[in-house]
């Protein structure tokens, strides 16, 4: 079979998988699974390594429509209808972002480009109405006491800790996001999708498995040997992470973070578990539990499938061409001068 | 900028995290809303570079000298994805960009919308594409 005919294959299969999800009494949400908790799809057997373990490599995307938190149009419900799902495809198909936009605004200016430029993906590829599936209301948990009053004190901080594109102002380029910095998107930040490069190529080795990220490159190397985490006073931008097999599950705990990035307001007492289960051929179930009882009054859980593309990855060696930044800073400069001059 | 307004700004940018529909810097910043821009003129050559392409045009002035232009652009990456390569824009092609100029004063502005002086749309016609249709371009074949 050539590439673009396995594409195709790889891409109706895992269609056809996720419809094959959507409850078939339409208005009705399927029986709950637990988080957590994945089944594979009958008569497949998971493929192994000839070293025994769980197969988990290829090329993924994790590209999808479908909402971060549970929308209001659909709260009490964890499902979309089969008819829901066919809805928001063919909205995000036909229509894209570009038809609201509204001209002179600083909204469209943050749209950057039309839709052409970007990789935001146009499927459903999870029927849940939400990647959040964990509290059931499939919403952020509130955030502390303290993880509010740190938010306020932000701005005293020697460098913006922020993980999205934004700043907060742009008196050097340390105002400005990791993100927008070249630096990272945190944890789980890089492994979750974003506008484009939602790419992923995972590796293994006997006792270690990879995971490139495609949004600002980098690979996380993960053993699996049973060793236990670095010395506590030993801080990473990607944390720490060590995993094991359960069955067929990859779990992968992380801690160690530094207190140079932010997740939701989350840092240094990020503490993460990841399972990767593969559900057929064409994807994985990725699943991200998030604890830090000092930032979230309770622990969530994401569910984002990363489906198998068959797509090569491409470099993003992103602080070569960074002229944004550049012109972020300059375009600050010039704004102090027109206000200096017009005597503000 | 007001420091409450800062402050303010940068507790909501860390609570909400990573953003899924921006691009990897905020537009936003660099470039000013107030300040839309249409440019006709000749590409010179496209930067091919990561995070954001850039193509650089020359447009003619009333005066019939040339002015260097430079249009920030998606990530190569995508357009990869798209079936585009280095060489699909050649130097000499005549395009209308439609955007908004940078803050800084320089000749530089976002490629909001690139089409050809007939008003097909760039990249449109680059089979295979996944991208939605933004009803801007009358020739733009139908989804399936």
């Amino acid at each position: 079979m050539n590439q673009q005919l396995f594409r195709v294959a790889l891409a109706t299969a895992s269609v056809t998988a996720i419809l094959s999800r959507v409850p078939a009494a339409a208005q009705t949400a399927a029986p709950p699974a637990k988080a957590g908790t994945v089944q594979a799809a009958k008569n497949w057997t998971p493929p192994r390594t000839p070293w025994g373990e769980p197969d988990l490599q290829g090329t993924y995307s994790n590209k999808t429509i479908t909402p971060f938190e549970r929308p209001a149009n659909v709260e009490g419900r964890e499902f979309y209808t089969r008819e829901e799902v066919e809805a928001l495809q063919k909205r995000a198909q036909e229509t894209g972002g570009d038809e609201n936009r509204k001209r002179g605004t600083t909204a469209d200016v943050e749209r950057a480009y039309n839709d052409f430029w970007w990789d935001r993906g146009t499927k459903v590829t999870s029927p849940r109405t939400s990647l959040v599936v964990d509290p059931p209301d499939g919403r952020v948990p509130a955030l502390t006491d303290e993880a509010r009053q740190r938010a306020a004190e932000e701005s005293k901080r020697p460098a913006f800790r922020g993980a999205g594109a934004t700043g907060r102002g742009a008196d050097t380029w340390l105002d400005r996001s990791t993100f927008e910095r070249c630096i990272t998107r945190g944890m789980p930040g890089a492994m979750s999708p974003s506008a484009y490069n939602n790419n992923y190529r995972i590796t293994q080795g006997p006792g270690y498995v990879g995971i490139q990220i495609e949004m600002l490159g980098g690979t996380r190397v993960i053993p699996t040997d049973g060793r236990a985490h670095i010395g506590s006073s030993i801080r990473q931008w990607m944390g720490d992470s060590v995993g094991h097999w359960e069955g067929n599950t990859l779990v992968v705990d992380t801690t160690n973070f530094t207190d140079k990035v932010l997740y939701r307001g989350a840092a240094e007492n990020l503490h993460l578990v990841e399972r990767f289960t593969r559900l057929g051929p064409g994807e994985i179930d990725y699943r991200v539990t998030i604890m830090d009882s000092t930032t979230f009054t309770r622990p969530f859980t994401l569910a984002i499938p990363f489906v198998n593309t068959g797509e090569e990855m491409f470099e993003y060696a992103c602080h070569e061409g960074n002229y944004g930044m550049a012109g972020i800073l300059s375009g600050a400069r010039e704004a102090e001068r027109a206000a200096a001059g017009s005597g503000r | 900028m007001n420091l409450h307004r800062a402050i303010a700004l940068a507790a909501a940018a860390i609570l909400i995290g990573s953003s899924s529909a921006l691009a990897h810097h905020s537009f936003g910043a660099e470039f000013d809303a107030n300040k839309p821009v249409q440019l006709r003129g000749t590409v010179v050559k496209v930067e091919w570079i990561n995070p954001h392409s850039w193509i650089h045009i020359d447009v003619k002035q009333p005066d019939g000298t040339m002015v260097r232009w430079m249009i920030e652009g998606g990530t190569p990456n995508t357009l990869l994805r798209n079936g585009l390569k280095r060489d699909s824009l050649p130097p000499g092609t005549e395009i209308i960009v439609d955007g908004y100029r940078a803050k800084d004063g320089t000749n530089k502005a976002n490629g909001r919308d690139l089409t050809f002086p007939d008003g097909r749309k760039l990249f449109v016609g680059s089979s295979g594409t996944d991208a939605p249709r933004d009803g801007r371009d009358a020739t733009e074949p139908a989804k399936p």
